[in-house]
């Protein structure tokens, strides 16, 4: 996950909201957001629908180009990752954030590049369900908005949101090293002299 | 003759063994619960003197707590109701899923359980291919898999993980069928209980005990010629077997019904390849005895069983959930055509979840609440063009054909409108084929029909170079 500040914009300069105000927004993230998002003909939440109506009511623009990323194209591989999008969907949604009408830009690029990332270390639902992923989810999407939390230095955020996302990484990096040994050990089982020879089955295909 | 004419009854100690580990194990690791009469029977299968050339090894591999395990499970599966209310998932599936998204990691990946199954991505057979190591459960033991090889008819092959239990499992799947036609296998220590017929250039050919069947025989032989010293062996051979049944494909069994055999088997159970209505009459009368259509797969074992009364094949897994859907993923209404998508199964090492089969079929609840595949074809439904310009689906085409006994048949329409038909099975029901086809396709259409051209294997019954032919 990027620890970054987004090019051209200075990180977290600006005080936002007080962060437990956003956590337990996420804590009850209404049933429409946490819907099946729309692919091909399966799921109900059209995305990128949704995304649009946000990012009007945020004040800005974004044109079909732009919006047709949170369409998908494959169940298997797109449907966390719009999950993420909804949930920050609903985050934004603040009248916090109205009020301060990030750029649409960034606003996209949270929606839909982070949402990919995050997306890739937890499935949606512990965003809303985990009090650890709920932090993390808020403060970074202040943090990729150019805000902190009320209360706290620019130092103090970006320390937290260090502490957040580097254990969450390091967590995500072992459970993929762990994933892909196991793999790796499965596919040379299966190749192994041994599996070859196939046990008794009474019928083949 | 039968290994058990001099054979003790007592002794039944596991016996090490005597070598034969050129293969990667040894022959202690292949029947880790072999007895002297087991192993009697192995020297029996092996050394008769009219015995085929054996090309390989293999063996049950069950281990004493999982032959207990295999029986339980038979136990479980004789005992168990198979389907599910109408309009219901069945009971089982909400944990089975909660597991899947738990422990899988090809379905980890998909995030957050949806709350509707019906949200559940599919999979397909490429989603395996692309690295089926992933949709083995965390906590299956790497050490004791065994692979499935399949084939198919794509010519992409696939290694699946499995278990030797899982291998073994198929035999409670087998007897259910069989259970149905009335027959209670009764082969015990000394006897064969099955012999698995093949018919291919190449086969992978072995001998083997069944534990949970008090070590009868098992035997996989291949009837072509060259697997034999004389071709008049393969009937000796099987008449001194005397197996309680055989297993094969439409193409074996037509190979094997041409042997002037003496002994009958109690029944026959055919996989792999569409087994015709007329080739299992003629196949039934020939043996004098059941001829069983079982549609069977790799990814998930035996899964249904072609029953007349039923007007189709009656499924046999009591955890497998068979839905029908359209080309979306969606599935389509109680009674219409679609792919056959199957989630459960028995193989802990491939938990099925919304697996794609790409067989059709339409499923209705018969009258006893089971539920049955109808018309189940393999592939995906192919048009073809008649000579009046009118599309007619593939499956109008099996059932003109149905009278005729064709151990395997191919039908191409070329881009010219040409149908290709070809076939095995007599020569002399060609002319026959032809003035069916043409009684559905229309005097005029061109057509050429060719008797027994093909190469070993599976084929794709059903092609055609036309644009419209997918529907």
């Amino acid at each position: 996950m990027k620890q970054g500040t987004p090019a051209g914009q200075s990180a977290m300069e600006r005080e936002g909201p007080v962060l437990e105000t956003l956590t337990r927004r996420l804590a009850e993230t209404p049933e429409d957001f946490l819907g099946e998002p729309r692919i091909g003909t399966a799921g109900r939440v059209h995305t990128a629908a949704v995304v649009g109506d946000l990012v009007r009511a945020l004040g800005g623009v974004a044109g079909g180009a732009e919006l047709a990323r949170f369409r998908g194209a494959d169940a298997g591989t797109d449907r966390n990752r719009l999950a993420v999008t909804l949930v920050l969907c609903w985050l934004l949604a603040d009248d916090w954030f109205a009020r301060a009408a990030p750029p649409s830009a960034a606003l996209l690029a949270l929606l839909g590049d982070e949402a990919g990332e995050l997306a890739a270390q937890a499935a949606a639902g512990k965003f809303v369900t985990d009090p650890d992923r709920r932090e993390e989810l808020a403060r970074l999407a202040l943090a990729r908005l150019g805000y902190r939390p009320a209360g706290e230095t620019p130092a103090q955020a970006q320390d937290r949101l260090t502490t957040l996302s580097s254990a969450e990484r390091a967590r995500v990096l072992r459970a993929a090293r762990a994933a892909e040994e196991r793999s790796r050990a499965i596919r040379e089982a299966l190749i192994k002299k041994a599996a070859e020879e196939s046990a008794d089955k009474w019928t083949r295909e | 003759m039968s290994p058990a004419d001099d054979a003790p009854t007592h002794h039944v100690e596991a016996v090490p063994s005597p070598g034969g580990d050129e293969g990667g194990i040894t022959d202690a690791e292949r029947y880790p619960t072999l007895t002297a009469h087991g192993r009697r029977m192995l020297d029996f299968l092996q050394g008769h003197p009219h015995a085929p050339l054996y090309r390989n090894r293999s063996g049950n591999r069950l281990t004493a707590d999982e032959v207990e395990h295999v029986r339980a499970f038979e136990r479980e599966v004789e005992a168990a109701a198979v389907g599910w209310r109408a309009g219901e998932l069945p009971p089982w599936l909400d944990a089975f899923v909660d597991r899947c998204f738990a422990d899988t990691p090809a379905y980890r990946r998909y995030g957050s359980r949806p709350r509707d199954f019906h949200d559940v991505p599919t999979v397909s057979r490429a989603d395996l291919g692309r690295d089926v190591a992933r949709f083995v459960p965390d906590g299956v033991p790497a050490e004791r898999l065994i692979n499935f090889r399949t084939s198919g008819t794509t010519g992409h092959p696939l290694l699946l993980a499995s278990l030797p239990t899982v291998a073994a499992g198929y035999l409670a799947f087998h007897q259910r069928a069989l259970r149905r036609f009335a027959i209670e296998l009764t082969h015990g220590r000394g006897q064969v209980g099955v012999v698995l017929v093949g018919f291919q250039r190449e086969c992978f050919t072995y001998v083997s005990v069944t534990p949970t069947m008090d070590e009868s025989g098992l035997a996989k032989i291949n009837l072509h010629p060259g697997d034999w010293r004389d071709p008049d062996d393969r009937a000796r051979y099987l008449d001194a077997l005397a197996p309680e049944v055989y297993t094969g494909d439409p193409l074996s069994f037509h190979e094997l019904a041409a042997l002037p055999l003496a002994t009958r088997p109690r029944a026959l159970l055919s996989t792999s390849m569409a087994l015709g209505t007329a080739l299992r009459a003629r196949l039934e009368a020939r043996f004098g005895c059941p001829v069983l259509d079982l549609y069977s797969l790799n990814e998930s074992g035996p899964v249904a069983v072609y029953d007349e009364a039923e007007g189709g094949h009656v499924l046999l897994q009591h955890r497998l959930y068979v839905e029908i859907l359209d080309d979306t993923g969606r599935p389509v209404p109680p009674g219409e055509r679609g792919e056959v998508t199957l989630t459960g199964g028995f193989n802990p090492c491939l938990p099925l979840l919304r697996y794609r089969t790409g067989d059709q079929a339409a499923l209705r609840v018969a009258a006893g609440g089971e539920p049955v595949l109808v018309g189940l074809e393999g592939r995906p439904p192919v048009r073809f063009r008649t000579a009046a310009g009118e599309w007619l689906n593939n499956i109008e085409v099996t059932h003109a054909l149905k009278r005729f006994a064709l151990a395997q048949f191919t039908l191409h329409q070329a881009a010219d409108g040409t149908l290709h038909f070809r076939f095995r099975g007599p020569e002399s029901q060609a002319r026959a084929i032809g003035d069916a086809l043409r009684a559905l396709f229309g005097a005029g259409q061109a057509l050429e029909v060719e008797a027994d051209g093909f190469e070993d294997g599976k084929v794709v019954q059903y092609t055609s170079e036309l644009a419209g032919a997918r529907p």
